[in-house]
């Protein structure tokens, strides 16, 4: 009895089971491939998080990564040279600005204060040792 | 004189009304921040992830829009 598979209507039998073979090799030489890249591109992703130490980040600060995160979304999404990127940073400079300057100008001023009152306090005096000692030489 | 104790009266009234409210929001916000804390400390990986995706569609909405 013949089967189609050992003897097909176009008379190709014994090249078609040769082709076969050979294909399932390369068919195994692919998916063995595939498996080494695989391989290598975990362990390289897995080097990459050794150096990184993304684990040890996200332990020590969770926000402050996932905030980093965010900004590398961002920056990689074509959003750095935006009006939207203006803004956060002007905010974020008068943020700076009142938390940082504020206080030295408060404590500068204050230093001025502090002088111009001694500057004071010390005409006061000499005038005041003026009058005694004006008064003290009319006194007969 | 009268009118000084009032205000008064009414401010403390209103601090003791509302200073139960504001110790529950801020335990809550505790909790909330907690939860979060363990969550991105169980998966580190999927929320960064997230957060880059997160990123990635800002960054594209800011630049079409600018």
């Amino acid at each position: 009895m013949e089967t189609h598979a050992e003897n097909p209507p176009n008379g190709r039998a014994a090249g078609d089971g040769a082709g076969a073979k050979k294909l399932g090799k390369r068919m195994e030489r692919v998916g063995h491939t595939a498996e080494q890249v695989w391989d290598r591109t975990r362990d390289s992703f897995s080097d990459i998080g050794d150096a990184l130490d993304i684990k040890g980040r996200v332990d020590r600060h969770p926000f402050g990564t996932v905030a980093a995160a965010l900004g590398i979304g961002y920056v990689l999404g074509g959003g750095l040279f935006t009006p939207l990127t203006g803004r956060i940073v002007r905010l974020g400079v008068r943020i700076g600005l009142r938390l940082a300057v504020l206080p030295m100008l408060k404590q500068e001023m204050e230093e001025l204060v502090s002088t111009m009152e001694d500057e004071e306090q010390g005409k006061a005096r000499q005038a005041a040792s003026k009058r005694t000692t004006r008064t003290r030489g009319e006194e007969p | 004189m009268e009118m000084t104790e009032k205000i008064e009266e009414t401010a403390r009234e209103l601090g003791a009304r509302v200073r139960p409210q504001i110790e529950e929001a801020k335990r809550r916000f505790s909790s909330m921040s907690d939860s979060a804390t363990t969550y991105i400390k169980e998966n580190p990986g999927k929320c960064l992830v997230g957060a880059i995706a997160v990123g990635f569609l800002i960054g594209k909405i800011a630049s079409r829009r600018g």
